[in-house]
């Protein structure tokens, strides 16, 4: 697949996201013509991962990033990669427009409620107490629900949709979905909840139980 | 007096925390140290780096090309490393020590350990350290932990080397 | 034996303890190295902050902050500190006491998350304004804890954004700091946006004459507060042949560099910026005016951001060569600048 070592750590999301990513891309005959841009974050790592056009841009800024490079190139099948952090955080106000202007464009959503690269502090979709070293007593405020405020804003004909990197057939039934949706010219979002063992400090088993613990509190399922 | 101290290795070998130990026993016995950490981006698995300096005068820089020891605990420490290999008193590569590991049982987790006592006894012989204290740290940062038999064990082996 | 008042810390650590012992009030920040220890360091201290959702927000939230009176900071460096120059414009504008700490990292863009001197530029003369800033550059963890506390007693006194600019090597850091002997007191802040009258506060004007005589105010005075605040470190005041000139952490391998060569008995000079702006102009002019001076060499890990200053310091009818040892992104080490003169 890659012959380049994957940076990330182990247990991390991203590969499966990525992997599967690829598979559909294969699948559906499109790695040529996809585009994978990443947030700065550690979406960064996957620059060299997959044998499709990848390139890194700025922190919160790969959604307006992949507008621009969609416009001027429609035949391309274009993937903004991002964490919670670059997608809710720094970035949410030009998701917002992208959203609301329809881009067709494919926004993939890494969420493992931290940020990740930096050492785990606290991000937009990080639980109400959650301890962060932002937040060391406790995160105060209560976590966001990116594709649920997005259903107010997008035009008829978006995708929106969360899942989880251990639900594969789901995983790959919503990504094939929205780059169905970017070739009839529409905007989507697919949030990937997502292992972070490192920050959460879990081990084998406790990763997978975090997982299945965040779906109580953001929902899978198309929206 | 001004020894310069390259540690050198992968991301979890516990580079830095072998450094902690070093700075902290030295800064205790009133010697100046500098110490700064190098890492890649990645939050595993990258490489580690940590300079660390030991003087009885004025650091004027923490950061330095020839190392008096290099210690190298990876192949990614060794390419990094590349270019460091001047001036050195004392050279630790992991690669030496592969038969002398299994011979003893060391276990790969106190890897670190064993190398934080050659270290120490070298600094020992330099009149900057005393053992006793180099354990003293060692004990109270990671006796409460798993493994401590093990890392005690690998202790002293190296200083009994 | 006496007490060994040091304690271990990193540079990070310092900067809190600087900004604890100013007083300030509270602290907005965004996670990014090398800074982000700064914010977590501030956090627990249990003081007031808030990591916002971007620098912006940061930059502006700080500004609002002293408007009201409230000593502020932020941290931040490469990426994110491109982004607080929106934030710091406002400040220059409105004469706010905006107070940064800037570890400079590898750039442009995303460059490195570990050091540089190449935000230079930025913190002298960013945002759309002509560089009314006051920028400090420590050499040293004990200079950096100085350098905070002095600006924020600058940025209240005189009422211009001040930046600590220093670098992710020195915020990483870990030394022996005593920092107990030092007896700094602290300039009050005071609400600019006063609670016993109203004020009314633009930024933009309607004519070119209004904004031309505000910022001539700013000028006038930033001249008068120049030569207060200005500052430099020289070394071999003699007979100096070639002139070193070099800031921050360089600025430490470069006075050490000169202090063996001396020893080897090369002429070597060595002249440190501690202000970046106000530049130390008058002891530029008269270290490089120098007779015996027959070269000036400007080192920093940038493509050359400081030299592009001091020429531009320089005083004119100064004729002297310039030669550069630049390594962008790049530390340079005591060994290197020896090596110039082998």
């Amino acid at each position: 697949m890659s012959e380049n070592l994957a940076k990330f750590c182990p247990g991390c999301g991203y590969p499966i996201t990525l992997l599967m990513l690829n598979k559909t891309l294969e699948k559906l005959g499109l790695q040529k013509q996809a585009v994978l841009g990443l947030d700065i974050g550690c979406a960064l790592l996957a620059w060299n991962f997959l044998p499709i056009n990848t390139f890194q841009t700025h922190h919160g800024r790969v959604v307006p990033t992949m507008m621009g490079f969609k416009r001027a190139r429609k035949s391309s099948l274009c993937v903004a990669l991002v964490g919670d952090g670059g997608a809710y955080a720094i970035g949410l106000q030009s998701l917002i427009h992208a959203a609301k202007r329809d881009e067709p464009i494919m926004v993939i959503v890494t969420n493992n409620t931290v940020y990740g690269m930096t050492g785990g502090q606290t991000a937009p979709t990080t639980l109400n107490m959650q301890i962060t070293p932002t937040s060391p007593e406790g995160n105060i405020e209560e976590p966001f629900f990116g594709p649920e405020l997005l259903k107010g804003i997008v035009k008829e004909g978006a995708f929106l949709a969360r899942t989880a990197v251990n639900e594969p057939k789901q995983l790959m039934e919503y990504l094939e979905k929205a780059i169905q949706t970017q070739q009839a010219g529409h905007f989507s979002l697919v949030e990937v909840l997502s292992f972070c063992p490192t920050n959460w400090k879990t081990v084998g088993i406790g990763t997978i139980e975090k997982l299945n613990g965040l779906k109580e509190t953001f929902k899978l399922g198309e929206l | 007096m001004i020894l310069k101290i390259l540690l050198a290795g992968d991301g979890g070998q516990g580079i830095q925390s072998i450094s902690d130990l070093l700075a902290q026993a030295s800064f205790a016995n009133g010697l100046n140290i500098t110490q700064i950490p190098n890492y890649g981006l990645e939050q595993r698995g990258g490489v580690s780096l940590s300079f660390l300096i030991i003087s009885n005068s004025e650091i004027a820089y923490p950061r330095f090309s020839e190392p008096n020891v290099l210690l190298v605990m990876s192949e990614q420490a060794r390419t990094r490393t590349k270019n460091y290999e001047t001036k050195e008193i004392m050279k630790l590569d992991i690669n030496d020590f592969v038969d002398k590991f299994k011979d003893l049982k060391i276990e790969k987790f106190s890897y670190n350990i064993f190398f934080l006592g050659l270290i120490t006894k070298f600094l020992v012989e330099k009149n900057i350290l005393k053992t006793e204290q180099v354990f003293g740290l060692l004990e109270k940062k990671l006796s409460k932990k798993v493994n401590w038999t093990e890392n005690e064990r690998t202790w002293k082996l190296a200083i009994e080397n | 034996m006496l007490e060994n008042k040091k304690k271990l810390l990193t540079g990070s650590e310092i900067v809190v303890q600087a900004c604890l012992d100013a007083e300030a009030g509270v602290m907005y920040g965004y996670p990014i190295t090398p800074t982000c220890e700064i914010l977590s360091g501030w956090i627990a201290t249990g003081k007031p902050s808030l990591q916002t959702e971007d620098e912006i927000a940061a930059g502006f939230a700080v500004c609002g902050a002293v408007l009201a009176g409230q000593k502020a900071f932020t941290a931040s460096g490469g990426p994110g500190h491109v982004l607080l120059q929106d934030g710091m414009s406002m400040a220059e504008g409105m004469r706010l006491p905006f107070v940064i700490i800037v570890g400079q990292r590898g750039g442009p863009s995303s460059g490195t998350v570990i050091y540089s001197q190449q935000e230079v530029m930025l913190a002298c003369f960013g945002g759309n304004g002509e560089g009314l800033r006051l920028v400090y550059s420590p050499a040293t963890s004990k200079e950096l804890y100085e350098l905070t506390r002095q600006a924020f007693n600058d940025a209240w006194q005189y009422r211009f954004p001040a930046i600590v600019l220093t670098d992710g090597y020195l915020l990483k850091m870990k030394s022996g700091v005593d920092l107990s002997s030092l007896k700094i007191e602290n300039i009050s802040a005071h609400p600019l946006v006063p609670e016993d009258k109203i004020v009314h506060w633009p930024n933009i004007y309607t004519m070119e004459e209004e904004l031309n005589e505000q910022i001539g105010l700013a000028q006038k005075d930033w001249e008068e507060i120049s030569p207060l605040i200005a500052k430099a470190e020289i070394l071999e005041t003699t007979d100096v042949e070639v002139l070193l000139i070099a800031h921050g952490i360089v600025g430490s391998a470069v006075k050490e560099a000169v202090k063996q060569l001396r020893k080897n008995g090369i002429k070597a000079g060595y002249f440190r910026p501690i202000t970046l702006r106000p530049f130390p102009k008058k002891d530029l002019d008269k270290v490089c005016g120098w007779e015996s001076v027959k070269k000036v060499v400007v080192v920093e890990s940038s493509a050359g951001q400081l030299a592009r200053i001091v020429r531009d310091q320089l005083a004119p009818e100064i004729a002297v060569s310039f030669e550069y040892l630049q390594k962008p992104g790049l530390g340079i080490e005591v060994e290197e600048v020896i090596n110039l003169f082998k």
